[in-house]
């Protein structure tokens, strides 16, 4: 058993999506209300308030039996634009006390506050805090565990929800495991249960008792893992999620390149590539970041964001040319551009009145998107080609003729950057 | 320093003045008003340098005359929880005393010669208006500025008088509103001034009665406003509004007509299900009709229709409907009509005589 002090929090929200209905709409209050899919579609019930639960309604049931179960039933439809708002507002929450926040869903999540602490008190302290914050801030009710490791917090948020909060120290956790049900162990399902009960283990604390060996050679990994939890013994880290945040493409060169219109070209080779993998994966970026590293390792930077989102190669070089243009004079080693502020393609997108430029910039009588528009219409058939017979099969005139050269790993020097925060 | 004022003039006064007055400014002077008494009147004037406001009330019984400077907020609150009818100001070496009543407080007060110096309404080249006039002009364009983003130039309305109309003009880049309404034509036409939006609302809540006239007057840099009892300075915008002219459609392939009413309800109706950060409502335009379509992933599509007045074949645009149903609520027509030539170019809706409003439309990749 180790003596870890408790850093762990997990936070999870009770009943979340029936929760936001009922706040929003408080006629709902007290009544069983559930959110989930129609019965005559053969849905299923997302989230029952605990209301609906007196009822035995449970989420993952299909809507048909939920209404046997329960006639007054309100069901809701879905609407998780307004969930996933208010996700990201207790995610931004978390995130104020640390930036290890691991999401689970939209209603869940660990958070490691090793280290966070010294500016507001302990894990405990803080499980407080969070869940204090998520009610005023949200009007939402959370129930928060607090144990030294994910498996131990975890099962405090379970054991105490609603409205809960529990810590467990170290020095309880076998005081507190012994008496449970082993399906309370992350990855022991009724099958499992079955199979252990046919061991005669029923608890927790039965199968803690087990020569680890014999649990393992019984059960595999499974074995060695269940027995483990079944320890408190859970080593793994609270690690924050990463999402694609941006798409690039720089490249090391063999030599130090000092002519600029070669180093230009270079440039628009990159951007085309990006916008192409850009459109390949369904997204639109707003900020350009063009990267140079002279020959003695210097490395400059300079970012410029857009009006609008774009994956077109012209668009994207004409704002990375503008930089390149800024940048000190000098040979470079490296080149590179990135798009962030990444978004989806099937985002609808506000046109504007007077184009992304300055005054003055903007075309009379507005051709500025009829301009962009055929350039999508041409860039649509273009990519239709380059998915047909290769990357190199369409590419714009001054490119032509550009091979490959070897960089000096021996490959061509070009690394695609999909980076995540 | 020594007057007694009526304590709701006092507090209306000082409301008015306090929306110039900035809450945490680096010059701590500005987060105070200066208060002066002078023959039967009691002036208050607030700034935050780029807008300042003085505030004149009449009917001021003034033992001693002179200025005093008092925190903006503190003396409104106080004054506005006060119960007495009138209010006694005075004010000793270093403190202001406000009393009404057996309630007093007493204020710190700073040096009044530290208090920027605000100028004073001339009589030469003022143009005298309905305050009516002006204030509708406002309402009827500055909504279409732009607030946190966009290019500064856009955080105003553009303000011009020419061939005896004045003319405003408001943008955010992706809406238009423009506004004309004739005035008194004998005065000099006045050039092209870009006046901070929050100077605009701060003009208009200082026209109390629209059958007044007010005074306008503009100057190299700044703009001011006179009427009965305030004068309002704003710096004007030092930059190059955009040329707006050359994206107001001159002809249409499009041309249909609804009624306005109809057209908001219908467009609040199928806004309902579409998403914050999606906010699109399509419409598809056919003969004698208007479909209007709205989704989002999460929440599921609406449809509705509306008879409309339109003779061509069939064409479709897509709007922010927000934006619509911002220039929708200011129309001043039983019947609206808008006009466009293709779904990516800008949509003009004519909400009234000498008032139109251009909208960008929303592109969505299929």
């Amino acid at each position: 058993m180790n003596s870890k002090t408790p850093t762990i929090l997990h936070v999870d929200m009770d009943s979340f999506y029936a929760s936001i209905e009922i706040r929003d709409d408080p006629s709902l209050a007290g009544r069983p209300v559930c959110v989930g899919g129609p019965s005559d579609q053969r849905g299923v019930i997302a989230a029952a308030s605990y209301k609906a639960r007196e009822y035995g309604v449970r989420s993952a049931m299909p809507t048909a039996e939920a209404r046997r179960l329960c006639p007054d039933l309100v069901l809701l439809p879905p609407d998780f634009d307004r969930y996933t708002a208010v996700s990201r507002e207790i995610m931004t929450i978390f995130r104020q006390y640390t930036p290890l926040v691991e999401p689970l869903s939209l209603d869940e999540a660990f958070l490691d506050v090793a280290g966070s602490e010294r500016l507001f008190g302990d894990a405990s302290a803080i499980g407080r805090q969070i869940k204090r914050e998520i009610l005023r801030r949200t009007g939402l009710v959370a129930s928060v565990g607090v144990a030294p490791s994910k498996f131990l917090a975890k099962l405090a948020s379970d054991l105490s929800k609603p409205d809960g909060f529990k810590e467990i120290q170290a020095h309880e956790v076998r005081e507190l495991l012994d008496p449970l049900s082993v399906s309370k162990i992350y990855g022991v399902g009724p099958r499992t249960a079955l199979r252990l009960e046919a061991l005669g283990v029923r608890t927790i604390g039965d199968l803690a008792r087990r020569d680890k060996a014999e649990v393992a050679r019984e059960f595999g990994a499974t074995g060695v893992w269940i027995h483990d939890l079944a320890h408190g013994i859970d080593t793994r880290r609270v690690i924050p999620r990463r999402e694609e945040k941006s798409h690039g493409m720089e490249r090391t060169f063999p030599t130090d390149v000092s002519d600029r219109e070669e180093l230009r070209l270079s440039l628009l080779s990159f951007c085309e590539e990006v916008a192409f993998g850009l459109r390949d994966k369904g997204l639109r970026g707003r900020t350009v970041t063009l990267k140079a590293r002279y020959g003695d390792f210097t490395t400059v930077t300079r970012t410029k964001t857009l009006d609008h989102a774009t994956n077109l190669g012209p668009r994207i070089y004409s704002v990375a040319r503008e930089l390149f243009e800024k940048l000190p004079p000098g040979p470079l080693r490296l080149l590179g551009v990135q798009l962030s502020g990444l978004s989806d393609v099937r985002v609808p997108v506000q046109e504007s009145l007077f184009g992304d430029g300055g005054p003055g910039t903007n075309a009379p009588g507005g051709s500025s998107y009829d301009a962009r528009l055929k350039l999508e219409r041409a860039t649509e058939s273009v990519d239709k080609l380059r998915r047909k017979f290769g990357d190199r099969a369409v590419v714009p005139a001054s490119l032509l003729g550009r091979e490959n050269l070897a960089g000096r790993d021996g490959t061509d020097g070009r690394v695609e950057l999909d980076g995540g925060e | 320093m020594k007057a007694i004022c009526n304590r709701e003039k006092l507090r209306d006064a000082l409301a008015v003045v306090n929306n110039v007055v900035p809450a945490k400014s680096t010059k701590p002077i500005l987060e105070n008003i200066c208060l002066v008494a002078m023959d039967n009147a009691l002036e208050i004037v607030g700034t935050d340098l780029e807008c300042a406001v003085r505030y004149r009330i009449e009917d001021v019984q003034v033992d001693e005359p002179g200025p005093v400077v008092v925190p903006a907020r503190v003396t409104l609150d106080f004054v506005r929880d006060l119960s007495g009818e009138t209010v006694t100001l005075s004010t000793s070496e270093q403190n202001c005393f406000i009393s009404s009543g057996e309630d007093t407080c007493e204020l710190v007060t700073m040096d009044p010669e530290e208090f920027p110096v605000i100028s004073r309404f001339g009589s030469e080249d003022t143009i005298p208006m309905q305050g009516g006039t002006f204030r509708r002009l406002v309402d009827r364009t500055a909504f279409a500025a732009a607030r946190e983003a966009g290019r500064y130039a856009m955080h105003g309305v553009l303000t011009e008088i020419d061939n005896g109309m004045l003319k405003m003009v408001a943008t955010d880049g992706r809406r238009l509103a423009l506004a004309e309404a004739p005035i008194d034509a004998r005065h000099a036409p006045a050039k092209p001034a870009i006046v901070p939006t929050k100077c605009m609302n701060l003009f208009c809540r200082v026209i109390a009665d629209p059958l007044d006239q007010v005074q306008l007057h503009f100057a190299e840099n700044q703009v001011g406003l006179k009427t009965k009892n305030a004068e309002i300075f704003g710096r004007l915008i030092d930059g190059e509004f955009p040329r707006y002219q050359a994206v107001i459609p001159k002809e249409s392939k499009n041309l249909v007509e609804v009624d306005t009413q109809t057209l908001i309800q219908k467009l609040r109706l199928v806004a309902n299900v579409t998403g914050v950060e999606a906010r699109a409502v399509r419409l598809r335009i056919k003969k004698g009709e208007i479909e209007l379509f709205g989704q989002s992933v999460g929440r599921g599509e609406a449809r509705a229709r509306l008879d409309a007045d339109f003779k061509g074949d069939t064409a479709e645009i897509a709007f922010n409907p927000d934006y619509v149903l911002d220039g929708l609520k200011n129309c001043e027509e039983l019947q609206v009509r808008l006009e466009f030539n293709e779904k990516t170019s800008p949509g003009k809706f004519r909400l009234g005589e000498n008032y139109i409003y251009i909208v960008m439309p929303i592109t969505i990749d299929a």
